[in-house]
């Protein structure tokens, strides 16, 4: 049984087509990457599984039901939770009062939800922070907040936008690690990433998109070798 | 010090003053700033917690107003009731607009509350039959608590305190609860908090609807209090700044700063008028520029408003106490 079910997803945005017939399932505990050059439709397909977007056609599914129609805030109480690409923390307030925000979507009493906030705030090495203002942070830091926000909302699937896009490559091994404890910890990743040497050392299965379409679907090591998707990225000249 | 004392102290002594003070102009003051700062509170609301920023809500405040007049000088009915008749009325209006918020966001939600103002204003002076148009309705003294003729301004000062305290554990209310919370991270960002989970939507409703409550009640007991509702006054633009700026100056999503602001904006307001009105001076509006001045000083150097300067003062202090 999957736990999520894309089925024929399509999205035009006037002439442009961002998705065209996306169909693939999520297992549950699985870590899938989501690779493909700027353009070729990831963000939008996340956009359409949280509910931001509505697809032309096709449709989700979280564990058999439907969340294709819900709004965003419906299909993150469902158990989806997500990040952004471009960052968007709550800038005017504190660390812990972001993260409060996706805890009470869990719980109706602020004292637990504080409490839970600050337990997830030390998973994911913010716990100095705490009290700053979320606008004062780092881009690495910001990243954290965002991830330790969407796990106060206690998803079933966490879908990650660009894990280490914009950061300095010395808090990236850092980052890498968080997210493997995630999963090692049982939760279920859809995971956006650009770089191709993290991708291929955390998921256990990349789904490759361009212009629109998935164009490979297997494990890193397939993927890596594989023709098409080396054509999308690099051109045809290197294709050997 | 516990976060809410500043507030205990502020309402123990408008409540106490009445006591004390003699003064029918201090007395008039006091309950002025009082209505002002609780439609200031009301407007905090939907302004400063939620982020729907409304330059409307004289549209509020005068439904009430005229709830209040209108049901007793048409119908003899009580005041009281005319106040709830007008807070159901306003929060019926709070839904179209809180709709309206689900649609147009920034500016073009701001122009929409005007509008929204200006339409009453035009049904108001306009619909002769039912509100006596452009003359205003004077409210008919009454005497009687049911009736609201009440003569004894120590007596006005204890009825507007209760509602004030009333918005104040409102936006405490918003300070500390689930609820609360959930409105500010929709006012930090939207879409962040529905990804959160957070209902947007409804929130933003709930807020312009209580925010419209609450000030019509505020317009009911203002026009009760003066005895006089004139349309052009209930239904300006200006009253409905004056609501926004109180609230800035205060300070934005705080429960003290609206009373803070109301006091400040009411206090200045008097003295130009009494200093520069007087029939035949040529500078009757003079507070309108000091409005606009007081606005550019505020958002340009203390942009957390009056509650957030005083106690990024006063914690300054108990450091550099502890410091040496």
């Amino acid at each position: 049984m999957s736990l999520l079910s894309v089925a024929g997803v399509s999205k035009r945005f006037g002439g442009i087509v961002a998705n065209r017939g996306i169909s693939f399932d999520v297992a549950p505990g699985e870590l899938i990457g989501i690779i493909g050059p700027n353009g070729a439709g990831k963000s939008t397909l996340f956009e359409i599984i949280t509910g931001f977007y509505h697809a032309d056609e096709g449709e989700v599914r979280l564990d058999g039901a439907r969340l294709t129609g819900l709004s965003p805030d419906a299909v993150c109480r469902r158990g989806v939770a997500r990040t952004f690409q471009k960052l968007r923390p709550f800038q005017g307030l504190s660390v812990l009062d972001n993260v409060m925000v996706g805890a009470l979507t869990r719980t109706k009493d602020v004292r637990h939800a504080r409490e839970r906030a600050r337990e997830l705030i030390r998973k994911v090495g913010l716990s100095e922070k705490a009290d700053a203002h979320a606008r004062t942070l780092s881009t690495g830091q910001r990243k954290r907040l965002e991830l330790a926000r969407a796990l106060a909302t206690e998803p079933r699937i966490l879908l990650l936008d660009e894990v280490t896009g914009g950061v300095d490559q010395r808090t990236i091994p850092d980052l890498v690690r968080l997210v493997r404890d995630l999963h090692a910890g049982g939760l279920t990743l859809l995971v956006i990433e650009h770089n191709m040497r993290v991708i291929t050392a955390v998921a256990q299965r990349i789904l490759a998109l361009h212009l629109g379409e998935v164009i490979a679907d297997g494990p890193p090591d397939a993927i890596a070798r594989d023709r098409r998707v080396i054509e999308a990225y690099l051109g045809q000249a290197y294709v050997p | 010090m516990s976060a809410i004392t500043p507030a205990v102290v502020f309402f123990a002594a408008a409540g106490l003053a009445p006591l004390v003070v003699r003064d029918a102009f201090l007395l008039d003051s006091l309950v002025l700033i009082l209505i002002w700062g609780t439609s200031a509170a009301a407007w905090n609301v939907a302004g400063g917690y939620a982020g729907q920023i409304s330059l409307g809500h004289s549209a509020f405040f005068g439904l009430g107003a005229y709830a209040a007049a209108l049901f007793g000088a048409r119908w003899e009915l009580s005041p009281w009731l005319g106040l709830a008749v007008g807070a159901v009325v306003a929060t019926a209006i709070g839904l179209v607009i809180g709709y309206l918020s689900n649609r147009l966001r920034g500016p073009y939600f701001v122009l929409a509350t005007i509008a929204f103002s200006q339409v009453l204003l035009i049904v108001g002076s306009r619909w002769r039959g039912f509100t006596a148009g452009s003359e205003g309705i004077p409210v008919p003294f009454r005497p009687g608590f049911w009736t609201l003729g009440i003569a004894d301004k120590r007596v006005w000062v204890w009825i507007v305190v209760v509602l004030a305290v009333l918005a104040w554990l409102v936006q405490v209310y918003l300070d500390r609860s689930r609820r609360g919370y959930q409105l500010v991270a929709v006012r930090e960002d939207e879409d962040a908090a529905l990804s959160l989970g957070v209902p947007a939507r409804w929130l933003k409703v709930a807020a312009i609807c209580v925010s419209a409550a609450l000030t019509a009640a505020c317009g009911a007991l203002w026009a009760q209090y003066v005895g006089f509702v004139d349309p052009f006054y209930v239904f300006s633009v200006d009253l409905s700044v004056k609501f926004a700026l109180a609230a800035i100056i205060g300070g934005l999503g705080t429960a003290l700063g609206p009373f803070l602001g109301a006091a400040l904006v009411t206090t200045v307001e008097t003295y130009l008028r009494a200093q520069f009105g007087g029939i035949g001076a040529g500078l009757v509006g003079i507070y309108l520029i000091v409005y606009g001045c007081a606005l550019i000083v505020m958002v340009r150097w203390v942009p957390q408003g009056l509650v957030g300067w005083i106690g990024d003062r006063l914690r300054r202090r108990a450091v550099a106490r502890v410091a040496p």
